[in-house]
Protein backbone atom coordinates (compact mmCIF):
# COMPACT_ATOMS: atom_id res chain seq x y z
CA UNK A 1 0.00 0.00 0.00
CA UNK A 2 1.15 3.47 -0.80
CA UNK A 3 0.29 6.46 1.31
CA UNK A 4 -3.32 7.12 2.06
CA UNK A 5 -4.78 10.56 2.39
CA UNK A 6 -5.37 11.56 6.01
CA UNK A 7 -8.60 10.43 7.56
CA UNK A 8 -11.24 13.14 7.66
CA UNK A 9 -12.02 13.87 11.26
CA UNK A 10 -15.74 14.24 11.81
CA UNK A 11 -15.87 17.72 13.26
CA UNK A 12 -18.32 17.57 16.11
CA UNK A 13 -18.31 20.86 17.93
CA UNK A 14 -18.66 20.21 21.61
CA UNK A 15 -20.09 23.16 23.52
CA UNK A 16 -17.30 24.56 25.63
CA UNK A 17 -18.45 24.71 29.24
CA UNK A 18 -18.36 28.36 30.26
CA UNK A 19 -17.38 29.68 33.71
CA UNK A 20 -21.01 30.17 34.77
CA UNK A 21 -24.42 30.79 33.22
CA UNK A 22 -24.19 34.56 33.62
CA UNK A 23 -20.94 34.72 31.64
CA UNK A 24 -22.40 32.54 28.91
CA UNK A 25 -25.52 34.68 28.86
CA UNK A 26 -23.49 37.88 28.41
CA UNK A 27 -21.20 36.40 25.80
CA UNK A 28 -24.02 34.79 23.80
CA UNK A 29 -26.68 36.57 21.80
CA UNK A 30 -29.53 35.64 24.15
CA UNK A 31 -29.55 39.03 25.86
CA UNK A 32 -30.06 40.79 22.51
CA UNK A 33 -33.18 38.71 21.88
CA UNK A 34 -34.49 39.26 25.39
CA UNK A 35 -33.90 43.00 25.25
CA UNK A 36 -35.60 43.30 21.86
CA UNK A 37 -38.66 41.38 23.05
CA UNK A 38 -38.84 43.45 26.23
CA UNK A 39 -38.73 46.72 24.28
CA UNK A 40 -41.44 45.56 21.87
CA UNK A 41 -43.71 44.45 24.70
CA UNK A 42 -43.17 47.74 26.51
CA UNK A 43 -44.14 49.74 23.42
CA UNK A 44 -47.10 47.44 22.82
CA UNK A 45 -48.29 47.89 26.40
CA UNK A 46 -47.71 51.59 26.97
CA UNK A 47 -48.30 53.33 23.63
CA UNK A 48 -52.08 52.61 23.66
CA UNK A 49 -52.26 53.39 27.41
CA UNK A 50 -50.55 56.73 26.95
CA UNK A 51 -52.92 57.56 24.13
CA UNK A 52 -50.40 57.58 21.27
CA UNK A 53 -52.69 55.22 19.36
CA UNK A 54 -56.36 54.33 19.63
CA UNK A 55 -56.77 51.76 22.36
CA UNK A 56 -59.76 50.11 20.71
CA UNK A 57 -57.90 49.48 17.46
CA UNK A 58 -54.56 48.72 19.12
CA UNK A 59 -55.15 46.71 22.30
CA UNK A 60 -52.31 46.56 24.81
CA UNK A 61 -50.17 43.51 25.42
CA UNK A 62 -52.00 42.60 28.64
CA UNK A 63 -55.39 42.96 26.95
CA UNK A 64 -54.19 40.71 24.14
CA UNK A 65 -53.01 38.07 26.58
CA UNK A 66 -56.38 38.17 28.32
CA UNK A 67 -58.17 37.85 24.97
CA UNK A 68 -55.89 34.97 24.02
CA UNK A 69 -56.89 32.93 27.06
CA UNK A 70 -60.51 33.94 26.57
CA UNK A 71 -60.30 32.50 23.05
CA UNK A 72 -58.54 29.33 24.18
CA UNK A 73 -61.11 28.87 26.95
CA UNK A 74 -64.03 29.52 24.62
CA UNK A 75 -63.65 26.25 22.81
CA UNK A 76 -65.75 27.28 19.81
CA UNK A 77 -62.66 27.97 17.69
CA UNK A 78 -61.50 24.34 17.61
CA UNK A 79 -63.90 23.65 14.78
CA UNK A 80 -62.47 26.58 12.81
CA UNK A 81 -58.94 25.40 13.49
CA UNK A 82 -59.80 21.90 12.24
CA UNK A 83 -61.45 23.30 9.11
CA UNK A 84 -58.46 25.48 8.28
CA UNK A 85 -55.85 22.84 8.96
CA UNK A 86 -57.65 20.08 7.07
CA UNK A 87 -58.04 22.39 4.06
CA UNK A 88 -54.33 23.28 4.27
CA UNK A 89 -53.36 19.61 4.48
CA UNK A 90 -55.53 18.56 1.53
CA UNK A 91 -54.45 21.53 -0.61
CA UNK A 92 -50.81 20.96 0.23
CA UNK A 93 -50.91 17.27 -0.68
CA UNK A 94 -52.73 17.96 -3.96
CA UNK A 95 -50.48 20.93 -4.77
CA UNK A 96 -47.28 18.97 -4.07
CA UNK A 97 -48.47 15.96 -6.07
CA UNK A 98 -49.54 18.11 -9.00
CA UNK A 99 -46.43 20.31 -8.92
CA UNK A 100 -44.16 17.28 -8.67
CA UNK A 101 -45.87 15.54 -11.58
CA UNK A 102 -45.66 18.66 -13.73
CA UNK A 103 -42.01 19.11 -12.76
CA UNK A 104 -41.13 15.53 -13.67
CA UNK A 105 -43.01 15.64 -16.98
CA UNK A 106 -41.45 18.94 -18.01
CA UNK A 107 -38.08 18.17 -16.46
CA UNK A 108 -37.65 14.98 -18.46
CA UNK A 109 -39.13 16.16 -21.75
CA UNK A 110 -37.24 19.08 -23.32
CA UNK A 111 -39.98 19.41 -25.94
CA UNK A 112 -42.79 19.91 -23.42
CA UNK A 113 -40.56 22.15 -21.31
CA UNK A 114 -39.99 24.50 -24.23
CA UNK A 115 -43.66 24.40 -25.17
CA UNK A 116 -45.09 25.09 -21.73
CA UNK A 117 -42.52 27.12 -19.75
CA UNK A 118 -43.44 30.56 -21.24
CA UNK A 119 -47.10 30.09 -20.22
CA UNK A 120 -46.07 28.81 -16.84
CA UNK A 121 -44.07 31.97 -16.22
CA UNK A 122 -47.02 34.10 -17.35
CA UNK A 123 -49.31 32.25 -14.92
CA UNK A 124 -46.80 32.67 -12.11
CA UNK A 125 -46.69 36.44 -12.73
CA UNK A 126 -50.44 36.57 -12.08
CA UNK A 127 -51.48 37.48 -8.51
CA UNK A 128 -53.54 34.32 -8.14
CA UNK A 129 -55.77 35.70 -5.39
CA UNK A 130 -57.65 37.46 -8.21
CA UNK A 131 -58.99 34.02 -9.15
CA UNK A 132 -60.71 33.64 -5.77
CA UNK A 133 -64.10 35.10 -6.78
CA UNK A 134 -64.03 32.95 -9.88
CA UNK A 135 -63.30 29.81 -7.89
CA UNK A 136 -65.98 30.65 -5.32
CA UNK A 137 -68.41 31.15 -8.19
CA UNK A 138 -67.51 27.83 -9.72
CA UNK A 139 -67.10 25.69 -6.62
CA UNK A 140 -69.36 27.39 -4.10
CA UNK A 141 -68.64 28.63 -0.57
CA UNK A 142 -67.64 25.25 0.83
CA UNK A 143 -64.13 23.90 1.41
CA UNK A 144 -63.70 23.10 -2.30
CA UNK A 145 -63.09 26.69 -3.36
CA UNK A 146 -60.68 27.21 -0.44
CA UNK A 147 -58.70 24.14 -1.39
CA UNK A 148 -58.70 25.07 -5.06
CA UNK A 149 -57.29 28.52 -4.41
CA UNK A 150 -54.63 27.12 -2.07
CA UNK A 151 -53.63 24.47 -4.63
CA UNK A 152 -53.29 27.07 -7.37
CA UNK A 153 -51.16 29.25 -5.12
CA UNK A 154 -48.95 26.49 -3.71
CA UNK A 155 -48.14 24.07 -6.53
CA UNK A 156 -45.94 26.43 -8.49
CA UNK A 157 -42.71 26.32 -6.43
CA UNK A 158 -42.86 22.52 -6.31
CA UNK A 159 -43.20 22.41 -10.07
CA UNK A 160 -40.36 24.81 -10.78
CA UNK A 161 -38.03 23.38 -8.12
CA UNK A 162 -38.61 19.83 -9.36
CA UNK A 163 -38.00 20.86 -12.96
CA UNK A 164 -34.83 22.78 -12.15
CA UNK A 165 -33.63 20.09 -9.75
CA UNK A 166 -33.84 17.35 -12.35
CA UNK A 167 -31.44 19.32 -14.55
CA UNK A 168 -28.90 19.76 -11.73
CA UNK A 169 -26.62 16.72 -12.32
CA UNK A 170 -23.36 17.61 -14.04
CA UNK A 171 -22.38 16.50 -17.54
CA UNK A 172 -19.92 14.06 -15.98
CA UNK A 173 -22.62 12.45 -13.87
CA UNK A 174 -24.79 11.89 -16.93
CA UNK A 175 -21.70 10.60 -18.75
CA UNK A 176 -20.99 8.07 -16.01
CA UNK A 177 -24.55 6.76 -16.23
CA UNK A 178 -24.31 6.62 -20.01
CA UNK A 179 -21.02 4.73 -19.88
CA UNK A 180 -22.82 2.14 -17.72
CA UNK A 181 -25.57 1.94 -20.33
CA UNK A 182 -28.16 3.04 -17.78
CA UNK A 183 -31.73 3.24 -19.03
CA UNK A 184 -33.65 6.51 -18.94
CA UNK A 185 -35.57 5.23 -15.93
CA UNK A 186 -32.33 4.37 -14.12
CA UNK A 187 -30.86 7.78 -14.90
CA UNK A 188 -34.03 9.30 -13.49
CA UNK A 189 -34.30 7.25 -10.30
CA UNK A 190 -30.60 6.86 -9.47
CA UNK A 191 -29.25 10.23 -10.53
CA UNK A 192 -31.77 12.94 -11.37
CA UNK A 193 -34.35 12.39 -8.64
CA UNK A 194 -31.86 12.15 -5.74
CA UNK A 195 -30.00 15.19 -7.10
CA UNK A 196 -33.26 17.12 -7.27
CA UNK A 197 -34.43 16.12 -3.79
CA UNK A 198 -32.89 19.06 -1.86
CA UNK A 199 -34.53 21.54 -4.24
CA UNK A 200 -37.83 19.67 -4.20
CA UNK A 201 -37.81 19.80 -0.40
CA UNK A 202 -37.41 23.59 -0.56
CA UNK A 203 -40.39 23.77 -2.91
CA UNK A 204 -42.45 21.49 -0.68
CA UNK A 205 -41.73 23.66 2.38
CA UNK A 206 -42.54 26.80 0.45
CA UNK A 207 -45.79 25.18 -0.73
CA UNK A 208 -46.82 24.51 2.86
CA UNK A 209 -46.77 28.20 3.76
CA UNK A 210 -48.41 29.18 0.49
CA UNK A 211 -51.21 26.66 1.05
CA UNK A 212 -51.74 28.21 4.48
CA UNK A 213 -51.93 31.67 2.91
CA UNK A 214 -54.31 30.48 0.20
CA UNK A 215 -56.72 28.86 2.64
CA UNK A 216 -56.83 31.86 4.98
CA UNK A 217 -57.34 34.33 2.14
CA UNK A 218 -60.19 32.20 0.81
CA UNK A 219 -61.73 32.01 4.28
CA UNK A 220 -61.63 35.79 4.65
CA UNK A 221 -63.25 36.19 1.24
CA UNK A 222 -65.99 33.59 1.70
CA UNK A 223 -66.65 33.38 5.40
CA UNK A 224 -69.53 30.91 5.34
CA UNK A 225 -67.41 27.76 5.62
CA UNK A 226 -65.64 28.88 8.80
CA UNK A 227 -61.96 28.65 9.59
CA UNK A 228 -59.35 30.86 11.25
CA UNK A 229 -59.59 33.40 8.41
CA UNK A 230 -63.31 33.77 9.06
CA UNK A 231 -62.63 34.24 12.79
CA UNK A 232 -60.28 37.17 12.20
CA UNK A 233 -62.77 38.79 9.87
CA UNK A 234 -65.63 38.38 12.38
CA UNK A 235 -63.64 39.61 15.35
CA UNK A 236 -62.37 42.58 13.35
CA UNK A 237 -65.88 43.54 12.31
CA UNK A 238 -66.85 43.44 16.01
CA UNK A 239 -63.83 45.70 16.69
CA UNK A 240 -62.58 43.02 19.10
CA UNK A 241 -58.95 43.50 18.14
CA UNK A 242 -57.61 41.53 21.09
CA UNK A 243 -59.23 38.42 19.68
CA UNK A 244 -57.95 39.22 16.17
CA UNK A 245 -54.45 39.48 17.63
CA UNK A 246 -54.99 36.13 19.33
CA UNK A 247 -55.99 34.36 16.13
CA UNK A 248 -53.01 35.92 14.33
CA UNK A 249 -50.80 34.64 17.15
CA UNK A 250 -52.23 31.16 16.71
CA UNK A 251 -51.55 31.31 12.96
CA UNK A 252 -47.98 32.42 13.61
CA UNK A 253 -47.42 29.58 16.10
CA UNK A 254 -48.92 27.06 13.66
CA UNK A 255 -46.84 28.14 10.69
CA UNK A 256 -43.61 28.25 12.69
CA UNK A 257 -44.37 24.76 14.04
CA UNK A 258 -45.12 23.40 10.57
CA UNK A 259 -41.96 24.88 9.06
CA UNK A 260 -39.85 23.60 11.96
CA UNK A 261 -41.23 20.08 11.48
CA UNK A 262 -40.58 20.36 7.75
CA UNK A 263 -37.01 21.51 8.48
CA UNK A 264 -36.36 18.50 10.69
CA UNK A 265 -37.75 16.13 8.05
CA UNK A 266 -35.71 17.88 5.36
CA UNK A 267 -32.48 17.48 7.30
CA UNK A 268 -33.21 13.77 7.73
CA UNK A 269 -34.10 13.14 4.11
CA UNK A 270 -31.42 15.19 2.38
CA UNK A 271 -28.76 15.01 5.09
CA UNK A 272 -26.14 14.87 2.33
CA UNK A 273 -27.09 18.13 0.62
CA UNK A 274 -24.66 21.00 0.90
CA UNK A 275 -27.26 23.09 2.69
CA UNK A 276 -27.95 20.47 5.34
CA UNK A 277 -24.24 19.96 5.89
CA UNK A 278 -23.65 23.70 6.20
CA UNK A 279 -26.39 24.00 8.81
CA UNK A 280 -24.97 21.19 10.91
CA UNK A 281 -21.67 23.01 11.39
CA UNK B 1 -4.05 -18.97 -29.27
CA UNK B 2 -1.47 -16.67 -27.70
CA UNK B 3 -0.28 -15.54 -31.11
CA UNK B 4 -3.90 -14.77 -32.00
CA UNK B 5 -4.38 -12.42 -29.04
CA UNK B 6 -1.05 -10.81 -29.72
CA UNK B 7 -1.83 -10.04 -33.33
CA UNK B 8 -5.49 -9.03 -33.08
CA UNK B 9 -5.74 -5.66 -31.34
CA UNK B 10 -8.34 -5.20 -28.59
CA UNK B 11 -9.38 -1.87 -30.07
CA UNK B 12 -8.93 -0.73 -33.64
CA UNK B 13 -9.62 2.91 -34.46
CA UNK B 14 -9.86 3.21 -38.20
CA UNK B 15 -9.84 6.58 -39.96
CA UNK B 16 -11.97 8.22 -37.28
CA UNK B 17 -12.96 11.82 -37.91
CA UNK B 18 -15.23 13.80 -35.61
CA UNK B 19 -16.85 17.07 -36.56
CA UNK B 20 -19.05 19.10 -34.22
CA UNK B 21 -21.62 21.56 -35.53
CA UNK B 22 -22.09 22.39 -39.19
CA UNK B 23 -21.64 25.21 -41.68
CA UNK B 24 -19.59 28.17 -40.40
CA UNK B 25 -19.62 26.79 -36.88
CA UNK B 26 -18.21 23.44 -37.92
CA UNK B 27 -15.30 22.33 -35.76
CA UNK B 28 -13.11 19.39 -36.66
CA UNK B 29 -12.11 17.81 -33.37
CA UNK B 30 -10.44 14.75 -34.79
CA UNK B 31 -9.18 14.06 -38.27
CA UNK B 32 -8.48 10.59 -39.65
CA UNK B 33 -7.24 8.98 -36.43
CA UNK B 34 -5.79 5.49 -36.79
CA UNK B 35 -4.82 3.63 -33.65
CA UNK B 36 -4.55 0.07 -32.47
CA UNK B 37 -4.68 -0.77 -28.79
CA UNK B 38 -3.06 -4.10 -28.00
CA UNK B 39 -4.48 -6.43 -25.42
CA UNK B 40 -2.93 -5.88 -21.98
CA UNK B 41 -0.95 -2.78 -22.83
CA UNK B 42 -1.00 0.66 -21.25
CA UNK B 43 -1.19 3.32 -23.91
CA UNK B 44 -1.41 7.09 -23.47
CA UNK B 45 -2.92 9.68 -25.77
CA UNK B 46 -0.67 12.68 -25.25
CA UNK B 47 -1.40 16.08 -26.71
CA UNK B 48 -2.12 19.76 -26.00
CA UNK B 49 -5.57 20.83 -24.80
CA UNK B 50 -8.11 20.76 -27.59
CA UNK B 51 -6.29 18.14 -29.64
CA UNK B 52 -9.33 15.89 -29.55
CA UNK B 53 -7.83 13.26 -27.27
CA UNK B 54 -10.84 13.25 -24.97
CA UNK B 55 -13.11 13.09 -28.01
CA UNK B 56 -11.14 10.07 -29.24
CA UNK B 57 -11.55 8.43 -25.82
CA UNK B 58 -15.29 9.10 -25.73
CA UNK B 59 -15.64 7.55 -29.18
CA UNK B 60 -13.67 4.50 -28.03
CA UNK B 61 -16.04 4.24 -25.07
CA UNK B 62 -19.11 4.39 -27.27
CA UNK B 63 -20.27 7.67 -25.70
CA UNK B 64 -19.86 9.58 -28.97
CA UNK B 65 -20.39 8.53 -32.56
CA UNK B 66 -17.63 9.04 -35.09
CA UNK B 67 -18.54 11.27 -38.02
CA UNK B 68 -16.40 9.11 -40.27
CA UNK B 69 -14.47 5.91 -39.71
CA UNK B 70 -15.06 2.95 -37.44
CA UNK B 71 -14.03 1.62 -34.04
CA UNK B 72 -13.94 -2.09 -33.32
CA UNK B 73 -13.68 -3.61 -29.86
CA UNK B 74 -12.70 -7.31 -29.56
CA UNK B 75 -13.33 -7.58 -33.29
CA UNK B 76 -16.89 -6.22 -33.07
CA UNK B 77 -17.96 -2.78 -34.31
CA UNK B 78 -18.48 -0.47 -31.34
CA UNK B 79 -21.45 1.88 -31.51
CA UNK B 80 -22.62 2.15 -27.90
CA UNK B 81 -21.21 1.80 -24.38
CA UNK B 82 -20.07 -1.69 -23.54
CA UNK B 83 -20.01 -3.44 -20.16
CA UNK B 84 -16.45 -4.57 -20.74
CA UNK B 85 -15.27 -1.00 -21.11
CA UNK B 86 -14.83 1.03 -17.93
CA UNK B 87 -14.46 4.80 -17.98
CA UNK B 88 -12.95 7.22 -15.47
CA UNK B 89 -13.29 10.96 -15.70
CA UNK B 90 -11.39 13.93 -14.35
CA UNK B 91 -13.85 14.17 -11.48
CA UNK B 92 -14.51 11.14 -9.29
CA UNK B 93 -18.27 11.50 -9.91
CA UNK B 94 -19.43 10.11 -6.58
CA UNK B 95 -23.08 10.55 -5.64
CA UNK B 96 -23.26 12.38 -2.29
CA UNK B 97 -26.34 10.46 -1.12
CA UNK B 98 -24.52 7.13 -1.37
CA UNK B 99 -21.83 5.79 0.91
CA UNK B 100 -18.48 4.83 -0.59
CA UNK B 101 -19.52 1.18 -0.81
CA UNK B 102 -22.88 2.06 -2.38
CA UNK B 103 -21.09 4.23 -4.92
CA UNK B 104 -18.73 1.40 -5.80
CA UNK B 105 -21.74 -0.90 -6.22
CA UNK B 106 -23.59 1.49 -8.54
CA UNK B 107 -22.74 -0.50 -11.72
CA UNK B 108 -24.15 -3.65 -10.08
CA UNK B 109 -27.50 -1.91 -9.68
CA UNK B 110 -27.45 -0.53 -13.21
CA UNK B 111 -26.63 -3.94 -14.63
CA UNK B 112 -29.49 -5.46 -12.63
CA UNK B 113 -27.30 -7.85 -10.65
CA UNK B 114 -27.46 -8.88 -6.99
CA UNK B 115 -25.55 -6.48 -4.77
CA UNK B 116 -24.58 -9.07 -2.21
CA UNK B 117 -22.74 -11.10 -4.87
CA UNK B 118 -20.39 -8.17 -5.37
CA UNK B 119 -19.90 -6.89 -1.83
CA UNK B 120 -16.88 -9.13 -1.10
CA UNK B 121 -15.19 -8.03 -4.34
CA UNK B 122 -15.98 -4.38 -3.63
CA UNK B 123 -14.54 -4.65 -0.13
CA UNK B 124 -11.44 -6.35 -1.46
CA UNK B 125 -10.89 -3.51 -3.93
CA UNK B 126 -11.50 -0.88 -1.25
CA UNK B 127 -8.96 -2.64 0.92
CA UNK B 128 -6.43 -2.72 -1.94
CA UNK B 129 -6.64 1.05 -2.39
CA UNK B 130 -6.57 1.56 1.38
CA UNK B 131 -10.00 3.06 2.02
CA UNK B 132 -11.83 0.05 3.42
CA UNK B 133 -12.39 1.89 6.70
CA UNK B 134 -14.37 4.49 4.79
CA UNK B 135 -16.81 2.09 3.14
CA UNK B 136 -19.71 3.59 5.08
CA UNK B 137 -18.55 7.20 4.83
CA UNK B 138 -20.07 9.61 2.37
CA UNK B 139 -18.02 11.05 -0.51
CA UNK B 140 -18.08 14.53 0.98
CA UNK B 141 -16.29 13.13 4.02
CA UNK B 142 -13.42 11.93 1.83
CA UNK B 143 -10.50 13.81 0.27
CA UNK B 144 -10.31 14.19 -3.52
CA UNK B 145 -7.70 11.45 -3.74
CA UNK B 146 -9.79 9.04 -1.68
CA UNK B 147 -12.80 9.76 -3.88
CA UNK B 148 -10.77 8.88 -6.97
CA UNK B 149 -9.63 5.68 -5.26
CA UNK B 150 -13.27 4.78 -4.76
CA UNK B 151 -13.99 5.63 -8.40
CA UNK B 152 -11.15 3.31 -9.37
CA UNK B 153 -12.78 0.51 -7.35
CA UNK B 154 -16.11 1.21 -9.04
CA UNK B 155 -14.63 0.94 -12.51
CA UNK B 156 -12.66 -2.23 -11.67
CA UNK B 157 -15.56 -4.05 -10.00
CA UNK B 158 -16.62 -5.81 -13.21
CA UNK B 159 -13.08 -6.58 -14.43
CA UNK B 160 -13.28 -4.41 -17.54
CA UNK B 161 -11.19 -5.58 -20.48
CA UNK B 162 -10.55 -1.97 -21.37
CA UNK B 163 -10.04 1.00 -19.05
CA UNK B 164 -10.54 4.43 -20.58
CA UNK B 165 -9.04 7.10 -18.36
CA UNK B 166 -9.76 10.74 -19.13
CA UNK B 167 -7.12 12.58 -17.07
CA UNK B 168 -8.50 10.85 -14.00
CA UNK B 169 -6.12 12.49 -11.55
CA UNK B 170 -5.86 15.85 -13.30
CA UNK B 171 -7.76 17.63 -10.54
CA UNK B 172 -5.54 16.27 -7.76
CA UNK B 173 -2.40 17.83 -6.34
CA UNK B 174 0.98 16.63 -7.60
CA UNK B 175 1.78 14.32 -4.65
CA UNK B 176 -1.60 12.62 -4.57
CA UNK B 177 -1.52 12.35 -8.32
CA UNK B 178 1.80 10.51 -8.28
CA UNK B 179 0.68 8.00 -5.67
CA UNK B 180 -2.62 7.52 -7.54
CA UNK B 181 -0.70 6.76 -10.73
CA UNK B 182 1.26 4.07 -8.88
CA UNK B 183 -2.00 2.67 -7.57
CA UNK B 184 -3.49 2.66 -11.03
CA UNK B 185 -0.56 0.74 -12.51
CA UNK B 186 -0.71 -1.81 -9.73
CA UNK B 187 -4.46 -2.36 -10.14
CA UNK B 188 -4.32 -2.46 -13.92
CA UNK B 189 -1.72 -5.19 -13.62
CA UNK B 190 -3.82 -6.99 -11.01
CA UNK B 191 -6.99 -6.81 -13.10
CA UNK B 192 -5.02 -7.71 -16.25
CA UNK B 193 -6.91 -5.09 -18.19
CA UNK B 194 -5.87 -2.86 -21.05
CA UNK B 195 -5.69 0.87 -20.36
CA UNK B 196 -5.91 4.00 -22.48
CA UNK B 197 -4.92 7.16 -20.62
CA UNK B 198 -5.61 10.65 -21.91
CA UNK B 199 -3.15 13.21 -20.55
CA UNK B 200 -1.31 16.42 -21.37
CA UNK B 201 1.45 15.62 -18.91
CA UNK B 202 4.47 14.30 -20.82
CA UNK B 203 6.28 12.77 -17.83
CA UNK B 204 3.15 11.05 -16.67
CA UNK B 205 2.47 9.63 -20.14
CA UNK B 206 5.99 8.21 -20.47
CA UNK B 207 6.10 6.87 -16.91
CA UNK B 208 2.77 5.07 -17.13
CA UNK B 209 2.74 3.72 -20.67
CA UNK B 210 4.05 0.95 -22.86
CA UNK B 211 3.37 3.22 -25.80
CA UNK B 212 2.68 6.94 -26.05
CA UNK B 213 0.52 8.16 -28.94
CA UNK B 214 1.48 11.79 -29.54
CA UNK B 215 -1.29 13.91 -31.02
CA UNK B 216 -1.26 17.29 -32.75
CA UNK B 217 -3.45 20.28 -31.94
CA UNK B 218 -6.78 20.82 -33.67
CA UNK B 219 -7.75 19.14 -35.84
CA UNK B 220 -6.46 16.24 -33.80
CA UNK B 221 -4.22 13.87 -35.67
CA UNK B 222 -1.79 11.19 -34.62
CA UNK B 223 1.80 12.44 -34.97
CA UNK B 224 3.70 9.34 -33.93
CA UNK B 225 3.85 6.56 -31.40
CA UNK B 226 6.74 6.31 -28.95
CA UNK B 227 7.58 2.87 -27.56
CA UNK B 228 8.52 2.95 -23.88
CA UNK B 229 10.73 -0.08 -23.17
CA UNK B 230 11.11 0.10 -19.37
CA UNK B 231 10.33 -2.93 -17.20
CA UNK B 232 7.42 -3.15 -14.81
CA UNK B 233 6.69 -2.55 -12.04
CA UNK B 234 8.02 0.95 -12.50
CA UNK B 235 9.37 2.86 -9.55
CA UNK B 236 9.25 6.64 -9.21
CA UNK B 237 13.06 6.89 -9.37
CA UNK B 238 12.84 5.72 -12.99
CA UNK B 239 11.96 9.31 -13.77
CA UNK B 240 15.48 10.49 -12.97
CA UNK B 241 17.30 8.06 -15.31
CA UNK B 242 18.90 9.33 -18.51
CA UNK B 243 16.90 6.97 -20.73
CA UNK B 244 13.65 8.21 -19.24
CA UNK B 245 14.62 11.86 -19.64
CA UNK B 246 15.61 11.21 -23.25
CA UNK B 247 12.18 9.73 -24.03
CA UNK B 248 10.45 12.66 -22.37
CA UNK B 249 12.58 15.05 -24.45
CA UNK B 250 11.68 13.12 -27.60
CA UNK B 251 7.96 13.41 -26.85
CA UNK B 252 8.32 17.09 -26.04
CA UNK B 253 10.11 17.66 -29.33
CA UNK B 254 7.31 15.93 -31.24
CA UNK B 255 4.70 18.09 -29.54
CA UNK B 256 6.62 21.27 -30.35
CA UNK B 257 7.55 20.34 -33.91
CA UNK B 258 4.00 20.19 -35.18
Amino acid sequence: MTTTAPAPTPARSTPTPGPNWWERFRQGSAWIVITTVAVIIAIWEFFPQLGFVNRVLFPTFSETVTAFFQLLGGGYWWDDLAKTMSAVAIAWVIGVAFGFTMGVVLGTSPFLRQAITPYAIAVQALPKVVLAPLLIGWLGFGPESKIALAVIICFFPVWIDTMVGLALPSANEFKLMKSLKASRWQVFTKLQLPSALPMIMVGVKHALLLAFTGVIVAEILSASDGGLGKLTKEFASQLNMGLVYSVVTIVVILSITLVSIADVIERRVVFWSEESRARKK
Amino acid sequence: MTTMTQTAPLVRVDGVTKRFGSGDKEMVALSGLNLEVREGEFISLLGPSGCGKSTALNIMGGLLDATEGTVTFSGEPLTEPNRHIGMMFQQAVMFPWRTTLENVLLPVEIFGEKKKDFIPKAEELLEMVGIKDFRDSYPWQLSGGMQQRAALCRVLLHDPKLLLLDEPFGALDEFTRESMNQELLRLQDYAKSTAVLVTHNITEAVFMSDRVAVMSARPGRLVDIIEVPFDRPRRPDLQTTTEFIKLVAKARQMLELQ
